[in-house]
């Protein structure tokens, strides 16, 4: 082994644009994604600090408000569909094909498809910018998007700049719908002798599901996008616009349809990472293993059954039905936190980056978690939704859960990657910087929507009780933003060190991604461990162990 | 002394937890519903949140390096810490449904209906029993009320979505074009309540405001009687000449004209330093309010047309400028704005 760590080494070395841009290695792809979506990220987060600067104090005009509809559009849109999206897939590209022992993803060239359609969905959305904006939330809710009777707009920043919008998310959709079928092929056809399926990491049952949920709820968002592209620019379109005949809720029954399975696909995989990261932190293997299967598909099968949540305020859904199942919802991710705590439980825990970014994960989704189940009692619904409430709980469950996942993920895999560690040093800052931002911004958004702060308003007058707690809010965000940038000095810090190979399994993993070279040959195994249990590599390390576990698992 | 300080603080952020009181029947079962589903929550996250501490504290890596007891698993506190959150949520289900039931209750005969129109970018009321209308078209309307009596709204939309939102009453409702939505509730409380708009609804979302004053219900008749022995028609603004562009006494009269919402079909004016003029302004946009004003840099309005809704028009005189440039805009669409140079 010691010896391969040189060839990736020579590799990495000559790596050209050309190279780059024709790759077809997963691997290779994974990293594109990676660096995608951080881009896509620290924009996103640009037009963040635009929207709280303009609410850090009542009668702000810093930012005129169609510039600041213009910015909340797009920049959830972004960290949706640009961030944390296309981040997951290629954390999932990069991991999936190892983890499984394969040697590629199942279709290699739609793989290269599928990221290179994310830039152009991107340029395509932020070309709105040039073309009037698009000024209609990330929900894009009809008929302020599809304009009236006559065709005309509703204001400004409903224009071109909503079809390049429409377009450009289309092409995001062909790109999900590509990936999703890939990855499925991939966890199907590509496993390695002896990894059964309930043999497969975490991670990878993870992403079997979440892309099952894009396979089924994405289509109907690209279809809903075309129907809208008609009504905007065909005369006879009718299908969502009530001038014309149309349907304004059928929109949002489409939309929520896939909008809230969108959740779970931006959630099931950091639940993934987490659950590779704690117990190898933990040095204990997961607690509830089936278990944790098992509550992955409920998620699953649940997320298509409760879109309506979105919807109470409406007054035009069956409310029992959709209240009943969101509740339900949290069984299944009540038995994760304790699968979670009790493999912490009498382990022996080591606090390197990713298991602080791990505790952040479980210490903050938990309030995204909670204040998300007080939203499924449709009377209290009906006072929060739409206020700071709604703001603050999707923040806690996408900042909170996402993208503290994405970075206990980003540093776990660093060194599989690119072969260095990024620095512990300014990770732990990085770390604390965005546990103090996350809490300052959003926990008093919760407040804010308790006095009643609608959401979207591009302003509020001194006469309302709002101020200090919107202040507050933009300190966090400026927090935020010191700790992205400190992250982005770690990286940079991290590449101008001189290179000290990484060993093949240097955190003592279990998954067989540590079974190969740091970072892997492009054909990323010379041998593979035999695989008994979902933990080979730590089987192979530790042989009487794993004797015993199988006799264990044989008798069950 | 720190001890108080710390007392207050703490009471200040657990009345901070809470949304308001509720001034009406619904809102005081919505705010008591919350207060016993926060219970659970609280519960739960102080149960994982410390398991969580006194993990990290307990369990971190000493100095040996035996690998710790590799459990896999334990059915028992598996099925317990699946069967005791399912019994929780079962019980916030039956509550919330219960509370669910009297929030949307509907009586057969309530003693005042409302019906709310929704507009971009404000509400328009009309009393149905009564003949009365409040608009609110380039003013923060005030929707008086009855304290104990039942009252129905009724909601729509002549353009995209509303949400008619009461943060007092801890209720709202989504305003949606082409569905007639409808709740009732009873008030409690006198006092006035600021409301706004909750569904975003474009440009002027934020100034989408309007005000509820709740009265005792003889002063509520007084204030009908009142309403309905002044002259019908929109309720007293500032009278000003109307109709047509006569009244200019002196100088240039300019033309303004609309016929959407979305910008006037001038986008520059120019006039004479130091010259009264007139502004002219022709509303050809059938159904819907406009007007002109002008407000000089530091944002106040030195002059407006009266609200005309179209089609019509309404003239304002205007007093000298000193030289400059100068905003005109709609008050109802701040969106429909251009230059006013002044030389």
């Amino acid at each position: 082994m010691t010896t391969a760590t040189l060839a990736p080494v020579a590799v990495r070395t000559r790596t050209s644009w050309l190279e780059w841009l024709t790759t077809t290695d997963h691997k290779k792809i994974g990293q594109l994604y990676l660096v995608s979506s951080l881009v896509f990220f620290v924009i996103g987060g640009i037009q963040a600090l635009g929207i709280r600067s303009q609410l850090a104090a009542p009668d702000m005009t810093l930012v005129d408000p169609e510039t600041y509809n213009e910015f909340f559009t797009i920049h959830g849109t972004t960290m949706i569909f640009l961030f944390a999206m296309p981040i997951l897939s290629g954390l999932a590209n990069f991991v999936v094909p190892l983890q499984i022992g394969a040697i590629d993803m199942a279709f290699p060239r739609i793989n290269a498809l599928s990221f290179w359609l994310v830039p152009v969905g991107g340029l395509l959305i932020y070309s709105s910018y040039a073309a009037g904006g698009a000024a209609i939330g990330w929900t894009g809710y009809v008929p302020l998007s599809t304009g009236g009777a006559g065709g005309q707009n509703f204001g400004p920043g409903l224009g071109t700049g909503v079809d390049l919008w429409i377009m450009g998310l289309t092409v995001l959709g062909f790109s999900s719908i590509l990936g999703a079928i890939n990855f499925l092929a991939t966890i199907f056809r590509m496993r390695a002798p002896g990894m059964r399926m309930f043999r497969l990491p975490i991670f990878v049952w993870t992403v079997l599901v979440t892309q099952s949920l894009a396979l089924f709820a994405i289509p109907v968002f690209t279809t809903a996008l075309v129907l809208l592209f008609i009504d905007r620019n065909f005369t006879g379109g009718a299908f969502l616009n009530p001038a014309n005949g149309g349907s304004a809720i059928l929109w949002q029954h489409m939309f929520w349809f896939f909008g809230h399975p969108e959740v779970y696909i931006m959630i099931l995989p950091a639940m993934g990472i987490i659950s590779e990261v704690v117990p190898v932190f933990s040095r204990k293997p997961l607690f509830g293993y089936h278990a944790f299967v098992g509550a992955t598909i409920a998620i699953g099968l649940l997320a298509f059954g409760v879109w309506a949540h979105h919807m109470f305020a409406t007054g035009l859904v069956y409310l029992p039905f959709f209240s009943f199942l969101t509740g339900a919802i949290g069984v299944p991710t009540g038995i994760k936190f304790f699968n979670w705590l009790a493999t912490m439980w009498r382990g022996k825990l080591r606090f390197s980056t990713p298991m602080l970014f791990a505790i952040g994960f479980l210490a903050f989704f938990l309030i995204g978690g909670l204040d998300g189940a007080l939203l499924a009692a449709v009377p209290f619904d009906y006072d929060v939704t739409d206020t700071y409430w709604v703001v603050s709980h999707l923040h806690y469950v996408l900042f909170g859960g996402t993208v503290f996942a994405v970075f206990a993920g980003i540093y776990y895999w660093f060194p599989k990657m690119y072969g260095r560690f990024l620095d512990e040093r300014i990770g732990k800052w990085h770390w604390l910087l965005t546990a103090i931002g996350v809490n300052v911004a959003f926990f008093p958004q919760h407040l804010l929507g308790l006095e009643g702060m609608p959401r979207r308003i591009a302003t509020y007058s001194a006469d309302t009780p709002w101020a200090p707690l919107n202040l507050l809010s933009t300190i966090g965000a400026f927090t935020i933003a010191l700790s992205v940038l400190l992250f982005v000095v770690n990286v940079v810090v991290t590449f101008r060190r001189p290179l000290e190979p990484v060993p093949d399994d240097p955190w003592d993993g279990n998954t067989l991604e540590w079974a190969t070279t740091s970072p892997p040959p492009p054909h990323n195994f010379d041998r593979l461990p035999p695989i008994r249990s979902s933990r080979p590599v730590f089987d192979e390390k530790y042989p009487e162990l794993a004797e015993r576990a199988a006799s264990a698992g044989a008798a069950r | 002394m720190i001890a108080l300080a710390a007392t207050s603080l703490a009471v200040a952020a657990c009345s901070a937890a809470y949304p308001p009181a509720g001034a009406t029947d619904q809102g005081r079962d919505i705010h008591s519903l919350y207060s016993w589903i926060l219970i659970p929550a609280i519960v739960i996250f102080v149960l994982v949140e410390g398991l969580l501490v006194w993990s990290v504290i307990r369990y971190r890596r000493r100095d040996d390096d035996a690998l710790p007891p590799q459990i896999e698993g334990n059915r028992r506190l598996e099925i317990l810490w699946t069967v005791i959150p399912a019994i929780v949520v079962l019980a916030v289900f039956g509550l919330s449904m219960e509370t669910l039931g009297t929030v949307d209750a509907k009586s057969a005969d309530p003693a005042v209906v409302v019906d709310v129109a929704g507009h971009q970018w404000y509400w328009d009321f009309r009393y149905e029993k009564e003949g009365i209308d409040v608009s609110g078209a380039g003013q923060r309307p005030e929707l008086v009320l009855p304290t104990g009596r039942t009252i129905r709204f009724n909601l729509s939309s002549g353009d995209v979505i509303h949400s008619f939102y009461m943060p007092a009453f801890l209720f709202k409702r989504d305003v949606i074009p082409g569905v007639t939505n409808t709740f009732e509730i009873t008030i409690d409380d006198p006092g006035t309540y600021a409301g706004q708009c909750a569904e975003f609804c474009g440009l002027g979302h934020a100034d989408m405001k309007y005000a509820i004053r709740a009265v005792s219900a003889a002063e509520y008749d007084a204030w009908v009687a009142q309403q309905q022995a002044a002259p019908s028609g929109s309720p007293p603004t500032s009278p000003s000449p109307s109709a047509g562009g006569s009244a200019a006494p002196a100088g240039a009269t300019l033309e303004v004209s609309a016929s959407t919402p979305t910008s006037f079909e001038q986008s520059s004016l120019e006039t004479a330093a130091g010259q009264a003029f007139t502004i002219h302004f022709t509303n050809k946009e059938a159904g819907v309010p406009h007007n002109v004003a002008i407000r000089d840099s530091a944002g106040d309005v030195l002059a407006k047309t009266e609200i005309a809704t179209g089609p019509a028009d309404a003239s304002v005189s205007v007093p000298a400028l000193g030289a400059g440039t100068y905003t005109f805009f709609c008050q109802v669409h701040p969106n429909m704005q251009g230059t006013l140079t002044v030389k």
